[in-house]
């Protein structure tokens, strides 16, 4: 099969969308001429035109509420907000009217509206470009949160929120921008609410998302020079979750590690976390639930700092350990 | 300073121990751990050990002698040490020793005391942490088990993971026998798995594997079945009484009762349950044979307690339905289920074995048609129940058929219980289980 990178696979779900649905379009900031901040729709505008490639000032609480607007009217608008610690200032479009609307209307209207950005860190941007916010959607009813980890994923991902009549957060994580994987041609949908299985394994679970999710199958492959068999499962979609996926992993191997970038304190480890030991997995439990998260601290510019953080493939093998061995 | 050595309690409901030997005499050297005397509960006899290192002296209770538990018996003393001038009040003993006693002939390392103390109190050394010097099982680890295994454990006092739990519960694993080897000692399901597989093996280890040749010495309940039954043997005069029983009804009756409890969801009921009813409500009206001759006396009990005879791997137990005659079939069969399964996982109590009035033994499921049984004292009789097979028989009306036919052996104390007496119970049985409706008249 074809092998292609996280960014052209995004590239290629709003191409080929906007292709084959003429009511598809993008709106953002530098989306146009320069071809978004990480060159995301790099060509878009020459092959679509300004009328479907539209490039707003600075402004995401206007841009989000215009691609609402639309999207009630039957358009189906692609959102990109440059990074994802500006969507504190579309959150009040998003939050309060895009996931509302639907509910509001009793079902009459419809937000078909893709909110795309880009989460995490390791870029050095520092505090106000390298956050991730997936949890604060999650705990919006009305909203669907996407976290693609494989190219794979977020090509298949991205066209089906794109034709889900539901708000989709889609999450996608800069430094997986440029890795690749395979991806077919065609058009294709990942059903959201499905949960993959990365790795098949015996010992442990590892639930992670996003870029934890790469890290943790380098590190199973270090784990697994030691015999210790991990299983690795990506949620994929965080709202909504598939439970039934992650309860049968923990049921399996009886020790759960949940890794994410974002911040641990009310981070979606706590949700997961919650998710297993209210369901009948609860009993299969050997060890407790840990979580390895962002440090409690905004993304410093330094760039060790920058790597203490959020968890590196060194400390999810260490956590590992920590759990099989019994330490904890 | 010298060392009690006191009447210990071995039995849940024991109040007196009685003196049967003492091994060792006053004056002697003995060693801690060393068995030093038997005695015996009503049920059993039992080999006790010293105490303590020293020499014995001051033995206060001579064979024979019923000695309320705690009391102090004898005292071992160091080397020089004169006997305490007043007695050392008696105390209520740790200890409760269960009535198994099965030397446990694992590799396992271990001081000859623990091995002993494990024997005594049927612990598998398998399951023992050690910690003396080599890792071998001191008699403190033993004692250790042996505590927590005597107190029923409260879960919530348990540290263990929830799978472990779960585990324990499935596979019905006593947590407070199993070592945590999480942090914190807490219990993971590993540790529950691996003392179901170290208990399976020292089970298998510790079962009888007889071979040809070897010596096995008389203790524990095979000693107390050589001395009752050689007793009664010996000392009661057995009459024994044989009838053929037409099964034809009792085994409709006993379809129809187990379709009843089908329905009710109630337990199976065996043919031992729908015997130990009839049996005990033909016992109501012939006293002599659901009696007692003990010294002068002849009683005739109110009660109607129906042991069962249970065969085990290492000998024979006889679990007590009490006052059968008043109670329904399927309470009998609830309790005869349980008591028979608790008898052959080694979990009876010493209530549950005593205070039986009458027993029926059944040989029937080896084959056996016909036997003669011994009587079990102080009871005045015991019905051995055989096989049934189909048999020719003539009907009264002078044609023939085939019907299901069983043999029952009444043996009786023939000091009390007349060749008559014996005569009309067993005919008035054979009566009952041939029309088991007259059951209810």
């Amino acid at each position: 099969m074809r092998e292609i990178t996280y960014l052209e696979a995004v590239r290629e779900a709003m191409t080929q969308e906007m292709e084959r649905d003429s009511r598809v379009f993008l709106i953002g900031e530098d989306v146009g001429e320069y071809g978004g901040a990480f060159q995301v729709s790099y060509g878009m505008l020459e092959k679509f035109g300004p009328e479907r490639i539209l490039d707003t000032p600075i402004t995401e609480l206007g841009l989000t509420g215009a691609a609402t607007g639309a999207a009630l009217i039957g358009m189906r608008p692609i959102a990109e907000i440059m990074f994802m610690d500006f969507t504190t200032l579309a959150s009040e479009q998003l939050v309060n009217q895009a996931a509302k609307l639907r509910f509001m209307f009793g079902g009459n209207a419809t937000v078909p509206l893709v909110l795309r950005t880009p989460a995490g860190s390791g870029t050095g941007a520092a505090e106000h470009h390298s956050q991730s916010f997936e949890n604060w959607f999650v705990h919006v009813p009305g909203l669907k949160v996407v976290m693609p980890t494989t190219p794979y994923d977020a090509k298949g991902l991205l066209i089906a929120s794109i034709r889900d009549d539901n708000p989709v957060v889609f999450i996608e994580h800069k430094l997986l921008y440029k890795t690749k994987g395979d991806v077919p041609e065609e058009l294709y949908e990942i059903p959201l609410g499905k949960a993959d299985i990365k790795r098949e394994g015996k010992d442990l679970t590892i639930i992670a998302t996003s870029i934890m999710v790469q890290r943790s199958l380098q590190a199973a492959e270090e784990l697994a020079k030691d015999g210790i068999d991990v299983e690795i499962v990506d949620p994929r979609t965080l709202r909504p979750l598939d439970t039934e996926t992650i309860v049968n992993s923990v049921k399996k191997t009886g020790k759960v590690l949940i890794v994410h970038e974002a911040v641990k304190t009310g981070g979606f480890g706590g949700e997961l976390a919650g998710v297993i030991a209210e369901s009948e997995a609860f009993g299969y439990l050997d060890a407790p639930i840990l979580r390895l998260a962002g440090r409690e601290v905004p993304i410093p510019y330094n760039r060790n700092l920058e790597l203490k953080a959020v968890p590196q493939v060194e400390d999810i093998i260490q956590k590992a350990r920590e759990l099989v061995n019994l330490r904890v | 300073m010298a060392i009690e050595m006191i009447m210990p309690k071995v039995d849940m409901d024991q109040e007196t121990g009685t003196v049967v030997e003492w091994l060792k005499g006053n004056g002697q050297q003995v060693e801690e751990g060393e068995t030093i005397l038997v005695m015996e509960t009503d049920k059993i006899a039992i080999d006790v050990e010293a105490p303590g290192t020293g020499i014995l002296d001051g033995i206060s209770a001579n064979p024979g002698d019923v000695v309320p538990i705690g009391t102090v018996i004898a005292y071992i003393l160091a080397e020089g040490e004169d006997l305490p001038k007043k007695p050392i009040e008696s105390k209520e003993p740790v200890l409760e020793i269960p009535e198994s006693s099965v030397p446990a002939e694992i590799e396992i390392s271990a001081t000859p005391v623990a091995r002993n103390m494990a024997a005594v109190h049927g612990v598998n050394l398998a399951v023992v942490d050690s910690t003396g010097t080599g890792g071998k099982v001191t008699k403190a680890d033993v004692q250790a088990v042996v505590s927590r295994a005597a107190k029923p454990v409260d879960p919530r006092e348990i540290y263990a993971t929830p799978a472990a739990r779960r585990t324990a519960r499935i596979e019905a694993v006593n947590m407070g026998l199993v070592r945590g080897s999480g942090p914190g000692s807490r219990i993971q399901v590993a540790d529950v798995k691996g003392y179901l597989t170290s208990k399976t093996q020292a089970d298998f280890a510790a079962s009888p594997q007889i071979q040809a040749g070897e010596v096995i010495p008389l203790i524990g309940m095979r000693r107390t079945i050589a001395e009752r039954l050689t007793a009664s043997y010996q000392s009661i005069p057995h009459i024994q009484f044989t009838v053929r029983v037409d099964m034809t009804n009792f085994f409709k009756a006993r379809n129809d009762y187990n379709e009843l409890a089908l329905k009710r969801g109630d337990d199976k009921v065996s043919v031992t349950a729908v015997l130990v009813k009839l049996v005990s409500m033909v016992l109501t009206d012939h006293p002599w044979v659901n009696s007692s001759l003990i010294d002068d006396k002849i009683i005739l009990h109110k009660d109607i307690n129906i042991g069962v005879a249970v065969a085990l791997e290492k000998g024979l137990i006889v679990p007590v339905v009490k006052n059968a005659d008043q109670k329904g079939i399927s309470l009998i069969a609830f309790e005869t289920n349980d008591l028979i399964t608790r008898a052959r996982e080694e979990n009876l109590n010493s209530a549950d074995v005593k205070d039986g009035t009458f027993t029926i033994t059944n040989l029937g499921p080896f084959g056996v048609e016909q036997f003669n049984a011994i009587i079990n004292p102080p009871e005045a009789g015991i019905l051995a129940v055989g096989s049934t097979t189909s048999e020719v028989v003539a009907l009264p009306d002078g044609t023939i058929a085939t019907r299901p036919i069983m043999r029952l052996t009444l043996s009786a104390d023939h000091r009390i219980v007349d060749g008559a007496v014996a005569a009309r119970f067993i005919g008035d049985l054979k009566t009952t289980l041939e029309n088991p409706i007259l059951m209810n008249y």
